[in-house]
């Protein structure tokens, strides 16, 4: 059952591009055409507005909330080749950072799980992705990689803090041998994995292809896993062929469900089958949809 | 930026969409001549690979041919869906030809490539366009005013549109409607153009500004709006894009006045109506929104004139330009650095010269590049205005509590003279729920837990059992809360006291007296055989044997009786009892293997004596059987369970369980349990849970059942919590040590619950489950988040009897506004700079968390749900939150008697071993006739030969056990009730009378409830659904409790009407609608206490239709 809870009138000027909720799911952040970053309070089906940022020249593209134990902070990417981190101080929100080192609009910014520092990575359409990383007095170190995708990155997403070897996180006070991943899609049609050398530099890992369009253009929607423990061996499994493009992803906390957006206006919510099959369970419109039983009910009869 | 070059004088056109990978065609161009003046001609394609960071694009095929070309177009006719086929090349010719090529002919290399030819034009062929909608269909245009309409599917024969345009003149451009599949549009260098309607086959409206300078290079119609086209002039005296509406023919809509010179060519995006494309004499490329006439993009180009420029239909940024200097160019719009692609042409220019650097600076070659200033600013910026491709329109992503966040914009057509339509921007935030088996099941175990309805629980999951083991484990759980637990444990491993009892007393009936059964025990158990087990031969038959050497060896003492004192052995012993020297007696005995004897005399010798005795006898003996009595005589119980058969656990489990003291029946139950894991095959690996149960080893329970079980799906999951919950529950009761250690495995698991309700919105079931009493970080983690995420109350509102909840949370919370009170207000303090360690587990800062530390203040149970509980009533120990008993209706606290002795094993075999124990903590007298008669009770069985020591098949405590052992009170097991259940039922009543009235407009609430539960109770038919009922009555109070006390916030209240008034008007359904906001945003104690009972009522109400 997809029930709507609370419907949040942003009052943007144009259209809305992103719409995240920080950690706690007790804040909304939006971006719009409109310039602006809008950042509400939704508790207890409420809608308060607690900043609306200005600072963007264009579009603002993507917003993206750092884990609460930096404080609050967001990041925002733009058409104007520029991610502003903004952070909460004393209850007013304010510009803390702003990183113009890309040549083109700024497509993703995401970041790093919380074990790593504060660290955000951001796809841009010259086809570079940089890495900022927070060094403390208020200074961002930055690591830029220069034609990851030839004309242009669209996303960027970390992969969870995971210690190789272990599932479970290790005993606490051992420093853990984090390795740090992360996964951009391009233009190029190419996903690619990246990962940070011993040195601090970021190597390309891996190259998936599958794609025949810009990863976002060709309406697939593939999931990659890779099961061989070297992670070298990554295989995809078409989910649907979408119709349209394909906007955005979204897995849920638990990550057994997969929210698609697409460029018909259309959500649509996918499960993994007791057979290994990929299934949609929901088309929400407007915030509103059912949930299909059959896969719950695939469950039931494994009992 | 520029992507790629080809060096060719050439028509272009790109692949269609469909087609992957992308290609671009090209035909030597017959109006320019390239830098060799060859006369040659060619068709070549290229795949556009970006990928490859190079300027240099991969040519796949070349064909030589004898055309030189005015048009060259790719239509997608005849490809199939995945694009395998790649369509038509159409191409227009100098003489009247029109030529149809196969790209994937060309491709393979074949030499025949051409599949049709038709000459039928006059003078060369400029314009071609393929229908959209028919690919089928190609328009041509050529000279003297010819328009031709070919089907590629019956090329011999074209169509006209309609009767020619008089005068007669060249057609330069042609372009079917994008909109309406019929309508065509043809111009001319003399600026005129026609609009044909081919279903009417003639022209029905001409276009002409009569200025007689649009001389048309360029004829596009607009990709969405059915009646607007934009024309482009050549004519330097009028460089101008005009745009038309054919509703309004009679001036332009808008005229482009961007360029200097005449435009050569324009292309209007497909992918975004607001981008087209135009290239001049003013050596200039630009790109602008026809809408509204404002340049958004000037491509860096070099000073040579462009003649034809196109989009790639395939990727949105990408578009090519031939220009006058012989060179195809590849650019995207998106901007971007070319330092890369400069670095590259660089390097190659490095090495075709040697290592020298023709210029110094490593800069190109300056022909081939604008001068310096682009050289400097290598960035080129992208458009103004971000293209439609990249404005996001719709979007979903998940956040936690299973809450989705959409928005969705809906298009608006960018209709001329349409009102504004005043567009909604709003998100939508949604509770997606999947698992509902999940969330009900896990919802009756609360209710269980809160209802403390164990027993009845564990009987109704032992009733749905599908498999014997479930029920197994269930059963074994149930167990824990009843009285003589170890006694029913016993039972469900196979040995009922009861049963053994009747066996033994009717092998004891069928003899006269003690000493006929003594002498005739043999008999009887031969007799008896079958229905004695074989195990309770075993164990009784050893008795037997020692009883039998006692019985031959009394006689003599009654009689007669010569006292030998000659130099044999007898006579040896016979001196030196005489002497009173045991011990020597004993030793002569042993030695001579008269085992018997030696035990006889050494009880008279005394206890050390008696001790010193046993170990030699054993130390001796070496039947297999030994081993279970050494056990049973030393109490050493870990033999048994250290070294049994683990074929053998439930004999060696039911020992433990009648034998082992209350301080190491745990640890024995463990390590049987933990052979049965690490070396039983996988059948008895499970069985192993049973051990951990009757250990009341939660931790191991977990680790066996997650080896054991898939615990991957949300009911597999549920499956161990339910059994985890009511273990943890039945250790509280049973077991006086320590429970609330929460082990690493466990503290996973239930976070991995809690996760997972919480992914169903259940957050407030989330917190409750959520084990309370640890550090690990992932539960303090996630306790916070999920504290959080339920909203916190407003400070004022905080209810003081709940001092842990407070605690707990992050304190000093100023309000909205103020955000989270750890933010950093020092950065410096606050960030982990790079490279350092990461920050500590459990995130939150100020070391709020400390649960232990929390409950071990206060004298209450944590309580926020019984908080009208008098403290007095509260045991003075470790609480486990909310799922602890609330203390009303407490199930009596098992506890072990002090005084406690499980039933002593035979320390020696004549001397008393039935009757009270409590007796055999006496010292043992050292007198041997005494118990002679009631040794008489044991039925003697003959002992059967060649027993092993794994086959005990009969609980070794039976031998050894009085029948007043089966009084609950003072069995083995750990544990009988203790008088506290008088206490809290005598302070019931005092309670009630202080009770201060429910405030009048709540009262309706009451009334509501109470009414709703009588009306599904009139209607209920099965006694289980009015139970529930009757417990959701009596639990209620609560409510009413809470209502009196106004202890609840405002936000519950009215909620609590709404559910009420939902109810007056049988809408149950936006009652339980209703009930799940109230649970999902209130704060969890508020409500816990009631709240899920309402929805019991709720649903039965709804599910009973009253």
């Amino acid at each position: 059952m997809v029930s709507v809870i609370n419907t949040v009138d942003t009052s943007h000027e144009d259209m809305i591009h992103d719409a995240q909720m920080d950690y706690y799911g007790t804040r909304l952040a939006t971006c719009s055409s409109d310039r602006s970053v809008k950042i509400f309070d939704v508790r207890n089906g409420g809608q308060i507005l607690i900043a609306d940022l200005r600072g963007h020249e264009g579009p603002v593209w993507q917003v993206a909330w750092a884990h609460p134990m930096y404080g609050n902070i967001l990041a925002s990417c733009s058409y104007d080749r520029k991610v502003i981190i903004w952070k909460e101080e004393n209850g007013t929100w304010e510009k803390t950072h702003e990183h113009t080192g890309h040549d083109s609009s700024v497509n993703s910014v995401c970041w790093a799980p919380h074990d790593y520092g504060l660290i955000l990575a951001c796809g841009s359409s010259d086809g570079a992705i940089s890495l900022l990383t927070y060094t403390g007095e208020g200074q961002w170190e930055v690591k830029k990689i220069n034609n990851a995708h030839t004309i242009g990155c669209n996303a960027v997403s970390w992969a969870p803090a995971v210690v190789p070897g272990s599932l479970i996180d290790q005993p606490s006070g051992q420093k853990p041998n984090y390795i740090k991943k992360f996964a951009s899609g391009g233009c190029d049609n190419l996903i690619k994995l990246w990962k940070e050398e011993e040195d601090g530099q970021w190597k390309e890992e891996q190259k998936l292809e599958a794609h025949s369009d810009w990863v976002r253009d060709d309406g697939r929607v593939f999931i990659w896993t890779c099961d061989d423990t070297s992670g070298n061996t990554w295989s995809p499994k078409l989910l649907h062929k979408f119709s349209d493009v394909v906007w955005h992803v979204s897995w849920s906390i638990t990550a057994n469900i997969l929210a698609v957006s697409g460029g018909d206006n259309k959500v649509t919510l996918w499960k993994e089958s007791v057979d290994g099959q990929w299934v949609c369970i929901s088309d929400v419109n407007k915030g509103q949809g059912s949930v299909s039983a059959s896969v719950t009910e695939g469950q039931q009869n494994e009992q | 930026m520029k992507l790629k070059e080809v060096d060719r004088t050439a028509m272009q056109a790109w692949s269609p969409a469909q087609n992957h990978p992308i290609y671009l065609a090209t035909g030597t161009s017959a109006q320019q001549l390239d830098a060799t003046f060859s006369t040659s001609a060619s068709l070549e394609i290229f795949e556009l690979d970006l990928s490859d960071p190079s300027l240099d694009m991969k040519s796949c095929a070349t064909f030589s041919s004898s055309h030189r070309y005015h048009k060259l177009i790719w239509g997608p006719h005849k490809m199939d869906s995945k694009g395998n086929v790649s369509g038509v090349l159409i191409a227009g010719g100098e003489n009247g030809n029109i030529i149809l090529y196969d790209p994937s002919e060309i491709i393979a290399g074949d030499k025949e490539v051409v599949i049709a030819q038709n000459d039928k034009h006059t003078g060369p062929v400029r314009a071609l366009d393929v229908n959209i909608f028919q690919t089928n269909l190609v328009a041509s245009g050529a000279n003297e005013s010819e328009i031709y309409i070919w089907d590629l599917n019956n090329f011999a024969t074209p169509m006209t549109p309609g009767a020619k345009t008089q005068p007669p003149e060249d057609i330069s451009c042609i372009a079917w409607n994008r909109q309406v599949q019929h309508i065509l549009a043809s111009a001319s260098p003399s600026g005129r153009a026609t609009v044909w309607d081919l279903r009417k086959n003639e022209p029905i409206i001409k276009v002409s500004d009569h200025s007689n300078r649009m001389h048309c290079s360029g004829l596009a119609w607009h990709p969405d709006v059915a009646t607007q086209m934009v024309l482009a002039s050549e004519d330097d005296r009028l460089p101008v894009v005009q745009m038309w509406d054919l509703r309004f023919a009679s001036s332009p809509l808008r005229v482009l006045e961007n360029h200097a010179r005449g435009i050569l060519a324009i292309a209007w995006s497909m992918a975004d109506p607001e981008l087209l494309l135009s290239c001049g004499k003013d050596a200039k490329i630009l790109c602008s929104n026809p809408n509204t006439g404002e340049v958004l993009y000037e491509l860096p180009t070099n000073t040579q004139w462009c003649f034809d420029v196109q989009w790639c239909p395939r990727n949105p940024a990408v578009l090519s330009a031939a220009s006058f200097d012989g060179r195809i160019s590849v650019y995207s719009i998106m901007g971007g650095s070319a330092d890369g692609l400069r670095q590259k042409q660089v390097d190659k220019l490095s090495s075709s010269f040697g290592n020298l650097d023709p210029f110094g600076t490593g800069q190109p070659l300056p022909p081939l590049q604008i001068p310096q200033q682009t050289a400097q600013h290598n960035i080129v910026l992208p458009l103004k205005k971000p293209p439609k491709w990249i404005r996001r329109p719709v979007g979903a992503s998940f956040s936690f509590g299973g809450k989705l966040v959409t928005f969705e914009n809906v298009r608006i057509q960018a209709q001329q003279g349409a009102e504004q339509q005043q567009q909604q921007h709003h998100v939508f935030i949604s509770q997606v729920v999947t698992e509902k088996e999940f969330l009900s099941r896990s919802d009756q175990l609360q209710q269980v837990v809160q209802s403390q309805g164990f027993v009845s629980y564990c009987q109704k999951k032992i009733d749905a059992s599908q498999t014997d083991f479930e029920k197994n484990v269930w059963s074994f759980l149930k167990v824990n809360f009843e009285d003589d637990s170890r006694g029913k444990y016993l039972e469900l491993l196979g040995y009922r006291k009861e049963d053994l009892g009747k066996k033994i007393a009717l092998a004891l009936n069928k003899v006269d007296g003690p000493d006929v059964a003594l002498k005739d025990s043999d008999q009887v158990a031969q007799s008896d055989g079958e229905e004695s087990p074989a195990a309770e031969e075993q164990l009784l038959g050893e008795c037997i044997k020692e009883g039998k050497q006692v019985s031959e060896f009394l006689p003599s003492a009654g009689g007669t009786f010569n006292i030998s004192i000659s130099g044999d052995i007898d006579g040896l012993i016979t001196q030196a009892l005489l002497t009173g020297n045991f011990e020597s007696a004993v030793d002569l005995c042993l030695h001579d293997n008269r085992m018997a004897d030696a035990i006889i005399l050494a009880i008279a010798g005394g206890q050390e004596l008696l001790a010193q005795t046993q170990k030699k006898y054993f130390a001796k003996s070496q039947s297999k059987i030994t081993r279970l009595i050494t056990a049973v005589v030393m109490k050493n119980w870990k033999e048994i369970v250290e070294s049994c058969d683990l074929k053998n656990w439930r004999e060696a489990l039911a020992a433990v369980l009648t034998y082992a003291k209350p301080d190491e029946f745990s640890a024995l139950c463990d390590l049987l349990g933990t052979r049965l894991e690490s070396e039983g095959d996988s059948l008895l690996q499970t069985q192993a849970c049973l051990c951990y149960i009757c250990a009341g080893n939660v931790e191991k329970l977990v680790a066996c059942w997650t080896k054991a079980q898939d615990g991957s799906s949300p009911l597999s999951l549920q499956d161990l919590i339910e059994k985890v919950v009511i273990l943890r529950k039945a250790v509280q009761l049973t077991q006086a040590m320590d429970t609330n250690t929460v082990g690493v495995l466990l503290a996973e698991k239930m976070s991995q619950y809690a996760n997972l309700l919480a992914a169903q919105g259940s957050i407030a079931a989330a917190l409750a489950f959520l084990p309370e009493n640890t550090n690990q970080p992932n539960i303090v983690q996630l306790r916070d988040r999920l504290c959080r995420a339920q909203g916190q109350p407003v400070p004022g509102q905080e209810s003081p009897k709940i001092p842990y909840e407070r605690q707990q949370l992050p304190k000093g919370r100023p309000g909205p506004m103020a955000g989270h009170s750890q933010m950093p207000r020092v950065p410096t303090q606050q960030y982990y700079p790079h490279g350092e360690n990461p920050p500590p587990p459990g995130f939150i800062m100020h070391g709020n968390v400390n649960p232990n530390a929390a409950t071990a203040q206060l004298p209450t149970s944590p309580g926020h749900m019984h908080t009208q509980v008098p403290p007095y009533q509260q045991p003075q120990r470790p609480q486990n939150g909310w799922n602890d008993p609330p203390a009303l209706n407490r199930v009596p606290k098992k506890k072990m008697p002090e005084n406690f002795m499980p039933p002593v094993p035979i320390t020696s075999p004549i001397m008393n071993p039935l009757g009270d124990p409590q007796s055999q903590m006496l010292p043992q007298q050292p007198s041997a006739p005494v118990p002679l008669s009631s040794q008489a009770s044991f039925p003697q069985p003959h002992l059967a030969g060649g027993q092993t020591f794994h086959g005990i098949q009969q609980p070794l405590g039976q031998a050894g056990m009085p029948p007043s052992f089966s009084k609950p009170n003072i069995e083995g097991a750990p544990g009988a009730p203790i008088g506290n259940t008088i206490q809290h039922v005598q302070s019931l009543p005092t309670e009630k009378i202080t009770k201060k009235p429910i405030p009048d407009e709540h009262l309706i609430l009451k009334t509501t409830f109470e009414d709703l539960i009588q009306r599904c109770l009139s209607s209920a038919t099965d006694p289980q659904t009015k139970r529930k009922l009757d417990d959701a009555s009596k639990r209620l109070e609560f409510l009413y409790d809470k209502l009196r006390e106004q202890t609840l916030s405002p936000t519950i209240i009215s909620g609590l009407h709404n559910i009420a008034r939902s109810i007056e008007s049988r809408n149950y359904s936006e009652g339980l609608t209703i009930h799940t906001h109230i649970v999902s945003t209130s704060n969890f104690s508020e409500t816990s206490a009631f709240m899920p009972v309402l929805k019991v009522v709720l649903t039965q109400a709804n599910k009973l239709g009253v």
